[in-house]
């Protein structure tokens, strides 16, 4: 306390590049309008006036009556002073395995991870993305492994979801932590709030980053889906292996298969600028690319996630098959920066082919 | 031993009394009717700190919601009123006259009477809204003397009194609350300043220092209504007792 009577406390004022403007105006021009913005809502996450919608593109549309101009979603944006990442990342342990008791995409480790995370006690909830019939994304807070059999939250979606929308109320309300999966982008933008804000820091206790070439509007990737004979109503799961989109539909005996180079056309302008594959910033990460079929591979980077790894070896709860191979990564990690580079000498008027 | 001794009412009256009782039978029983009567005919005066209806002044009213927060039967809710400020509006099917609201209302906007004994048509008419409360309810009295409870020394004797009892109850000004807001965890602010522009009392204000926003509270205005420790969406402010 100051003087009597009186409470203060300061906070340091963001840099504000365009002056005249507020400071949804500079997130906007400088990361929406250009089509860097990766939809990965760290803005509407921290917004104090819950303005900003999950839009496309992510926009905030009354924010001329409604902007208290604080500065927030400019300070917590990831793309706004954007540095790409790329590679590997560091790195304790590299593995492959597999889930004993769920069933999801490839090993489920995504799942056996935050499963096992709320029984050791370090998290009481964990964000994870289901869907409905139209497969459309919605967010789920797991408290126990009973919510999972409805068997919609496992699994990939490919479309943008909106898990960072929920985190604010789910720290608010968690006693113990928050475990959150999520794409490099909302990876990126976790750990850029756990970096200004030490209530993210203190509650979000497990971030668990997938690996990611790209992910989808839901409206265009259903018409492009449907455009090739996928019945959204009867798809039960998507998969993308070896460069082929892979839909398995119910009572259909072979899945609707293509070249994911054809997703291109549809590809949002804010993947085409990233480089980041493997979720570099993440506690750990989790994806299928260097393992065999049927198995997860599991990047262990920070000490939180080798404790839960840990607990699963200790319980047994998942099989493991031997070190994952980083050089099966080499291909699409190179892939991604490429991309970023003929996007970057489009835009600069350079040659492509250099 | 202390016992109630009912009021003397003399024969002409008690001769009364009957014939009007054995009038209403008569007339229920050629032309059946749903009929309401108060009974006894004359009713007690109620004492000062009795619970009944509660009236509401728009003008004291801050519109912090502590009163549908603390609400134990959850039968207070809050509307949106034309201008813009949200006043409470309270579901007499629910309410169980604690008065926990009105004794948590940091503005004295929600004021006692002693009428309980309203009647409603239906379930959905009890939902009363704002401007049912502000105005005493009209109340259609067939009585026209109280009887008082005096308690002497030895007994309880029931005295009348000629004249209707005041129903409304003045209560002295309200004590301030003791309470303040103040903010724990300011590494976590956003300032965003939406605390400032819901204070009523215009305690909290921010001013521009140098490259730093310093917000203030002055908790000598502060009046504890907890309504920017509501708004705060990063949940930075804190209700705390008033250090004196």
């Amino acid at each position: 306390m100051a003087a009597a009577g009186k409470f203060e406390w300061k906070i340091a004022i963001v840099n504000k590049p365009l002056k005249d403007k507020t400071y949804f105006e500079n997130l906007k021009e400088t990361v929406i309008d250009t089509g860097i913005c990766s939809r990965c809502l760290t803005c509407a996450c921290i917004c104090p006036v819950d303005g900003i919608i999950a839009a496309k593109p992510v926009d905030f549309p009354d924010y001329k009556e409604r902007c208290t101009d604080c500065g927030a979603c400019v300070r917590v944006c990831p793309r706004f002073d954007y540095k790409p990442k790329y590679g590997m990342g560091e790195y304790l342990e590299f593995v492959a395995a597999k889930s004993n008791r769920f069933v999801g995409q490839d090993g489920a480790m995504v799942t056996e991870i935050m499963m096992s995370a709320i029984e050791m006690g370090m998290i009481d909830r964990a964000l994870f993305v289901g869907r409905n019939d139209e497969w459309m994304t919605e967010v789920f807070h797991v408290y126990d492994p009973s919510q999972l059999e409805m068997g919609t939250l496992t699994g990939t979606k490919y479309t943008f979801a909106t898990v960072l929308k929920d985190l604010k109320k789910a720290v608010l309300l968690s006693k113990k932590g928050v475990g959150i999966v999520g794409t490099p982008c909302i990876v990126s933008g976790v750990k850029k709030l756990q970096k200004e804000y030490p209530l993210f820091r203190e509650r979000v206790k497990l971030v668990v980053g997938l690996f990611c070439t790209e992910n989808f509007h839901y409206e265009e990737l259903a018409a492009f889906l449907s455009e090739k004979g996928v019945d959204h109503n009867r798809l039960i799961k998507t998969d993308i292996t070896k460069g082929k989109f892979i839909a398995t539909m119910e009572g259909e005996e072979e899945p609707v298969t293509f070249k994911v180079k054809e997703l291109e056309e549809i590809l949002p302008s804010g993947c085409s600028v990233c480089t980041d594959f493997t979720a570099v910033e993440a506690d750990v990460s989790v994806g299928s690319v260097g393992s065999k079929p049927g198995f997860s591979s599991v990047a262990v980077r920070e000490k939180n996630a080798a404790e839960v790894m840990d607990y699963i070896r200790e319980k047994g709860y998942a099989e493991f098959g031997g070190d994952a191979v980083e050089k099966q990564l080499e291909f699409l990690i190179n892939y991604k920066i490429g991309r970023f580079y003929v996007e970057t000498a489009e835009e600069e008027g350079r040659d492509k082919s250099l | 031993m202390k016992k109630i001794v009912a009021p003397d009412y003399g024969l002409g009256e008690t001769v009364k009394s009957h014939a009007a009782a054995i009038k209403v039978a008569i007339k229920e029983a050629i032309l059946p009717q749903t009929v309401t009567s108060h009974y006894p005919g004359e009713r007690r005066r109620m004492p000062d700190c009795f619970r009944g209806y509660l009236r509401f002044d728009p003008e004291m009213c801050i519109s912090c919601f502590q009163c549908s927060f603390i609400c134990p039967a959850n039968a207070i809710g809050m509307r949106e009123a034309p201008d813009n400020r949200y006043y409470p509006t309270i579901d007499y099917g629910k309410c169980i006259f604690c008065y926990f609201c009105l004794d948590s209302c940091p503005g004295g906007a929600l004021k006692p009477t002693k009428v309980h004994d309203v009647a409603y048509n239906d379930v959905d008419e009890m939902l009363t809204p704002t401007c049912d409360m502000i105005d005493m309810p009209e109340i259609i009295r067939e009585d026209e003397r109280y009887v008082e409870y005096k308690i002497d020394e030895h007994d309880l004797s029931l005295e009348r009194v000629k004249g209707l009892d005041d129903l409304a109850v003045e209560l002295p000004e309200l004590e301030k609350i003791s309470m303040v807001s103040v903010c724990v965890a300011p590494e976590n602010c956003l300032s965003c300043r939406v605390c400032e522009e819901v204070c009523e009392s215009g305690a909290i204000t921010s001013a521009l220092d140098g490259d730093e926003i310093r917000m203030t509270i002055d908790t000598t205005t502060c009046n504890g209504c907890g309504l920017c420790v509501k708004e705060c969406s990063m949940q930075v402010l804190r209700l705390v007792r008033r250090e004196i």
